[in-house]
């Protein structure tokens, strides 16, 4: 059955609608602030084999999860599903990512077979384990990280099954959350029932299954055009995680080749380390979406998310690494992984199509978790993520306080915190001089100083980049570490912390936690002695680090460059130069001193 | 009734409407004249008093719609502001909430923000979030940053500390140092601006608000300079973002009220006509040049937001992704927009989709048909080739079109890659333009939990009639109403709206452990500055009426939900029944509720001082229509009916019904009414339009 351009346009509309509608119906019934504000959510509609056909625009670190889990529920089920069956599974060794991400999916069905599936996945507040949240990095097997649900029927036609829901009752500690999330999660697959129903009775059931095939045919076209239109090639890339927050001394290596030919690209993580022991153990889902991440930034926007563009684009990794780990590795912080396969991917690119690829951003969010009993033992736990630092682009800076590319997550609000929590921020703002110079320079990093109030409590930071820094590209120099701190500001200095850390703070404790700046590109020489006049009014770099880097002169008021002084002094600094720009930076050139 | 004239500019054109004395009412459609609005305003003006015969002091109220504030932030030409922050957060106007509003793409540009950080500075003091001093801000400490501010040559000023919204004391001594050492130095404090928790929506707020100061301020004062010049005596009044009026004296204190003024006038206006028409559900459609409007009316009622994004342009799709303009935290017409009008461009993608929008040739060079330079098929284009809309009609037969250069541009650049006649592919230009603008209407209906099926679509607009039909159709709305003045209905609307000010203080207290006597001394204090306001405007008491509204949630959550304040004084069981009312809605929104063990939290109260219309208001009377002469035109509807012969029409002669296939023509918009479809007058003379 062949679908007309105008009728394939209208039916792509439609099904996107569908899987936004659902997105929104998530975001308007869920209980939760983790949902709302981070959007760590996805929905999706996919044909009858579980290949995505839309996903709803939410987070990018789940493209590809959906139809991952699908094949397993497939795999399982297959011609036992039913209407009126739901699924329900988290387990990462069996088609799920980490175990707070809960999966939902609904068979839909018209004339009696299975045409399509409506498919949610959201991270739940708490899954049980060892730490409140269930998202601690130093877990070291998946059995002290919560509870795991191989896909299981919810709903058996239609009957609800209250053994499952009461077990699962009985192993999280925010019940009436966990339980009112799911329920946002059935309304989302029940919207999109109703409007693919509507949608069957309209088309017929064989032009539906014929126009689904049509809309993933149309984004593999779409893909492989763009894909086309880059150089053919192989490129790889080398990028390390700090450590894993067990073996502190043990940097874990992360590696990629990419091989571009013709329409096609292929992604092969090879020479990746073995999995670890702390829970930054990625599944190959994950892996995928880390991959298309990057990917997908370099190509023309407007490509719809779905099977089509991952035909085009295949993601490989060996079994019992860190991309694709096996039982019992710990996954649940996995999350600064994919960030840093991200950075990793990016890397390759850049060499592959220099003119489209940034720096080294902030190496993505880190988490911070604090929490404790009030003296009525009743329990409080924060958690924040944060990131906020782009790395420098071949056109522009980098952004300064933005979402990382993977994860398009917001912030929480200084006030509302101190209003719900036993803390106090005292600060939260840009840290002069860390960021990457560059002829555009990477993005600035804040700070964000906590001040404990309670009498005792637990803090668990999950931080990188603090020894490996965001890389700068042709002759752009790294941006400086990320940093932990306890009571900076104490009369003995305080002392600095590893970027993972779990320990035991009292009242009046600062922590402070500072995101590394991103990587610039460029030479830093080449930028616009205008733009560096600019920073160092703005405050954002001081005026040595004009001299030093930029080799940009000030006049006396301290507010415009010098442009004699600055010309005489960049041909200074460019005739001390022994060797051409490298294309990757980890540290400044040789001679120059990291400023902290 | 009194004589009043509503004035609404827009891009193209500016909109008047005057209705007499004796209920007559005219209209004009002229072009606008920019930068200096005032000037079309004018002769508008003059004109539609000279055809009334009325001398301009005959005027009692002049009403206005202006796009100043949100094209000054759009541009960025907004004054030269500075602003004062706690120390250690001097960034939070650039940070964000970090939030941007595309994926996948890295040339994305934060806007940047209004304040550079040079003119950002800090003074060392700090309040707790419950409204104790724990670092007392010395005047010694804060004078220097004022100072060195004006040294900067600042044209105005925010001050939005940490917590100000619980105790405004050191924003209050930072003003009046100001009004000390600058007395002229327009200054905006974030608790009078916003007194709510959230120091980003505070901040972000207050500054839109202090670097409007100058630039509403001058307009207005121009506009008033004009038009005593041309001999009006009478107030001006301004439409808000929330529908309501406001003064001119209000509107220069507080300018971030009024951004979103434009689109209001028109949802209001149908909010109006429906409650006399006894219509109380209704979706709006608003389609000009660029883009689609959508609101909803539910019970009479507009739907509202706490907060949008000003400055941001169209971003087609999702509402999910936000952050593509500056963040005003106020209360608004809950509106969504797609880019998806007239002027859309109509072009194939790499894959080989048809696709429509959102890049617009706008009004110039505008469309094909135009013939002043157009390079890109539109939607006009579509419409006219079709049949649907006259080549020698437009505005009056002031804009001539050209059917040939439309056929031309849709045979060689859409047609022929496609393989399709040039009339299949307007057709689908027509099918595909109206999923896009069907998603706008979604976004406010079904996105909300409501079924667009129970309601009448509401349609103007210049391109509004045009689509509405097929719209509701594909929308399953069994019935769709077109107003008189269908083209200029933003301008009309301003007539029929009233005077509305919204006040709200954040007020965190669970209400089982709360005082009542406290929180209803809190509201009694927003409920007097409405009062007050009112008075100032001239109100007369009678017609003055104060709504409390609270936002509530359950202790722990991150998002509130709104819910009416039973009326009387706040006792204890008042607070029950409060409780009760919010748990109500969280079941009606979120289809659960908690346990009575879960503590329910206010956040937020709440207060809107209105002034009730005057009984004698009446309901203007439509427009007399030019005469239409007869005719008929082939128009093309879709594949399964092809060509047919369509009787072009005035809005006079569907009295007593007709069928489908018609086209009413008139002066400001033109209404299509497909095959199969039943039209027939309305109240009020509208077009009522029934699907089988």
């Amino acid at each position: 059955m062949s679908v007309d351009p105008i009728a394939l346009e209208l039916f792509r509309h439609a099904v996107f609608a569908i899987a936004d509608e659902m997105a929104l119906t998530l975001v308007r019934t869920t209980y939760s602030g983790v949902l709302k504000d981070n959007m760590d959510f996805s929905t999706a509609l996919a044909d009858s084999e579980g290949r995505l056909v839309a996903q709803g625009l939410t987070l990018p670190g789940h493209l590809g999860s959906i139809p991952t889990a699908l094949e397993t529920v497939v795999r399982r089920f297959g011609e036992s599903l039913a209407a009126g069956d739901v699924i329900i599974m988290n387990d990462p060794f069996d088609g799920g990512m980490h175990l707070p991400d809960i999966f939902i999916f609904k068979p839909l069905f018209a004339e009696g077979r299975r045409v399509a599936f409506a498919a949610t996945v959201c991270h739940h507040t708490d899954v049980g384990g060892r730490v409140a949240g269930s998202n601690a990095s130093d877990s070291t097997e998946i059995y002290q990280e919560g509870l795991r649900i191989p896909p299981l029927k919810l709903y058996d036609r239609g009957l609800r099954n209250d053994t499952l829901l009461a077990l699962i009752d009985k192993n999280v500690r925010l019940p009436v959350r966990v339980q009112g999330d799911l329920r946002a999660q059935l309304a989302a697959c029940h919207i999109a029932e109703r409007q693919f129903a509507a949608l069957i009775a309209r088309h017929g059931p064989a032009w539906v299954v014929a126009a689904m095939a049509g809309v993933i045919d149309y984004a593999e076209q779409l893909t492989r055009a763009a894909l086309r239109a880059l150089p053919d090639g192989e490129v790889s890339f080398e990028d390390w995680i700090d450590d894993d927050g067990i073996d502190r001394d043990r940097p874990i290596r992360l590696f990629v080749t990419l091989r571009k030919r013709g329409d096609g690209l292929t992604a092969d993580w090879s020479g990746s380390a073995p999995q670890v022991k702390g829970a930054i153990n990625s599944t190959l889902s994950w892996t995928k979406a880390a991959t298309y991440t990057a990917v997908r930034s370099v190509l023309p926007p407007g490509i719809p998310n779905n099977e089509g563009v991952f035909r085009a684009i295949q993601v490989s990794a060996p079994f019992g690494t860190i991309a694709n780990a096996v039982l019992p590795a710990a996954c649940a912080a996995r999350g600064l992984t994919g960030f840093r396969m991200v950075d990793c991917c990016f890397g390759a690119l850049a060499q592959l199509v220099p003119d489209r690829v940034f720096a080294a951003s902030d190496g993505g969010n880190t988490g911070v978790s604090i929490g404790g009993y009030h003296p009525d033992r009743s329990p409080f736990i924060y958690v924040d993520f944060t990131c906020g630092t782009w790395g420098g682009r071949p056109w522009a800076d980098g952004l300064d306080g933005n979402a990382n590319i993977f994860a398009n997550m917001a912030s929480q609000s200084v006030e509302v915190t101190e209003a719900e929590h036993p803390l106090e921020i005292l600060a939260y703002e840009f840290v002069p001089d860390r960021s990457g110079p560059g002829k555009f320079r990477g993005g600035t990093p804040y700070r964000r100083d906590y001040r404990f109030l309670a009498e005792e409590g637990v803090l668990q930071v999950r931080a990188d980049r603090q020894r490996i820094r965001p890389y700068g590209l042709y002759g752009g120099w790294p941006g400086q570490p990320s940093a932990n701190h306890l009571n900076p500001n104490g009369a003995d200095g305080g002392r600095c912390l590893p970027s993972k850390v779990t320990m035991t703070i009292r009242r009046g404790d600062v922590f402070r936690h500072e995101v590394a700046g991103a990587g610039g590109w460029g030479d830093p020489l080449e930028r616009a002695p205008a733009q560096v006049a600019r920073d160092v009014r703005n405050g954002m770099i001081s005026a040595a680090l004009a001299r030093r880097a930029h080799g940009v002169v000030l006049d006396a008021a301290g507010t415009a460059a010098d442009e004699a002084a600055t010309a005489t002094l960049r041909a200074q600094l460019r005739s001390r130069r022994r060797e051409p720009l490298p294309t990757v930076s980890w540290h400044e050139p040789e001679g120059e001193h990291t400023q902290s | 009734m009194r004589t009043g004239i509503g004035i609404d500019i827009g891009g193209t054109f500016t909109d008047l409407v005057l209705r007499t004395g004796a209920g007559r009412v005219l209209i004009r459609k002229v072009p606008s004249s920019v930068p200096n609005y005032g000037r079309a305003i004018l002769s508008g003006l003059a004109e539609l008093l000279a055809e009334a015969a009325l001398p301009a002091a005959a005027l009692a109220e002049v009403r206005h719609g202006t796009t100043v504030a949100s094209n000054a932030i759009l541009e960025r030409k907004v004054a030269r502001t500075g602003l004062i922050a706690t120390e250690g957060f001097r960034d939070i106007l650039e940070i964000r909430n970090l939030r941007m509003p595309r994926l996948y793409d890295l040339t994305w540009e934060k806007p940047p923000p209004l304040i550079e950080r040079c003119l950002r500075l800090t003074v060392p003091e700090r309040i707790a979030v419950d409204g104790t001093v724990r670092t007392p801000l010395a005047r010694a400490a804060a004078e220097p940053a004022v100072r060195a501010l004006l040294a900067e040559g600042i044209e105005a000023l925010a001050v939005s500390l940490i917590n100000a919204f619980a105790n405004p004391a050191h924003e209050r001594l930072i003003q009046e140092i100001v009004a000390a050492m600058a007395p002229d130095l327009p200054c905006s404090i974030s608790y009078d601006v916003l007194p709510e928790i959230k120091e980003y929506e505070r901040t972000a707020t207050t500054v839109v608000n202090a670097c409007l100061l100058p630039v509403v301020a001058r307009y207005i004062a121009d506009l008033e300079t004009g038009l005593a010049g041309a001999g009006v005596a009478a107030p001006l009044l301004l439409i808000q973002s929330n529908g309501g009026l406001t003064t001119a004296a209000a509107a220069r204190r507080k300018p971030v009220t009024i951004i979103e003024s434009g689109p209001a006038a028109g949802v209001a206006g149908a909010q109006r006509f429906g409650r006399a028409s006894g219509l109380a559900d209704l979706v709006t459609f608003d389609m000009g040049g660029t883009t689609a409007k959508a609101s909803l009316i539910e019970d009479g009622e507009v739907l509202r937001a706490e907060e949008f994004q000003v400055g941001a342009g169209i971003v087609a799709g999702s509402r999910l992704l936000t952050g593509a303009g500056y963040l005003v935290r106020m209360p608004a017409i809950d509106i969504a927009e797609v880019g998806a009008g007239g002027g859309s461009v109509v072009w194939i993608d790499p894959g080989g989709a048809l696709r429509v929008g959102p890049h617009s040739m706008g009004a110039d060079p505008g469309p094909l048909c135009y013939a002043r330079g157009g390079t890109e098929p539109t939607v006009t284009d579509a419409a006219l080739l079709l049949g649907y809309i006259n080549p020698h009609a437009l505005a009056g037969g002031a804009v001539r079109l050209d059917p040939t250069a439309a056929m031309a541009g849709f045979t060689r650049r859409i047609g022929g890659p496609l393989g399709l006649a040039p009339e299949a592919a307007a057709y689908g230009t027509m099918q595909i333009a109206a999923a896009t603008m069907i998603r706008a209407i979604r976004a406010v209906s079904v996105e909300r939990g409501r079924d667009a099926r129970t309601f009448v679509l509401f349609a103007f607009g210049g391109n509004g009639p045009v689509f509405a039909a097929a719209v509701a159709a594909e929308l399953g709305m069994r019935r769709t109403v077109v107003p008189p003045a269908a083209g200029l209905f933003s301008s009309f609307g301003l007539l029929l709206t009233d005077l509305q000010h919204d006040y709200a203080r954040t007020f965190r207290r669970v209400l089982a452990q709360a005082e009542p006597a406290e929180i209803e001394t809190a509201w009694e204090e927003l409920a007097a500055a409405g009062r007050a306001q009112l008075e100032e405007d001239g109100v007369p008491e009678a017609r003055r009426r104060i709504v409390r509204t609270a936002s509530l949630h359950y202790q722990g959550q991150t998002h509130e939900l709104t819910v009416p304040v039973p009326p009387g004084p706040l006792d204890r069981p008042a607070l029950a029944v409060l409780a009760e009312a919010f748990g109500a809605e969280h079941t009606r929104v979120y289809g659960h509720r908690a346990g009575p063990e879960e503590p329910v939290e206010l956040v937020t109260i709440r207060a809107s001082a209105h002034a009730l219309p005057e009984d004698d208001i009446g309901w203007p009377a439509p427009p007399a229509s030019a005469t239409v002469h007869e005719s008929v035109r082939r128009a093309y509807f879709g594949p399964d009916r092809g060509w047919l012969d369509t009787a072009i029409i005035g809005r006079a002669a569907l009295t007593g019904g007709r069928a489908g296939p018609c086209i009413v023509e008139e002066y400001d918009a033109t209404c299509v009414v497909p095959p199969g479809a039943r039209a027939a007058l309305g109240p009020f003379s509208s077009i009522v339009i029934d699907l089988p």
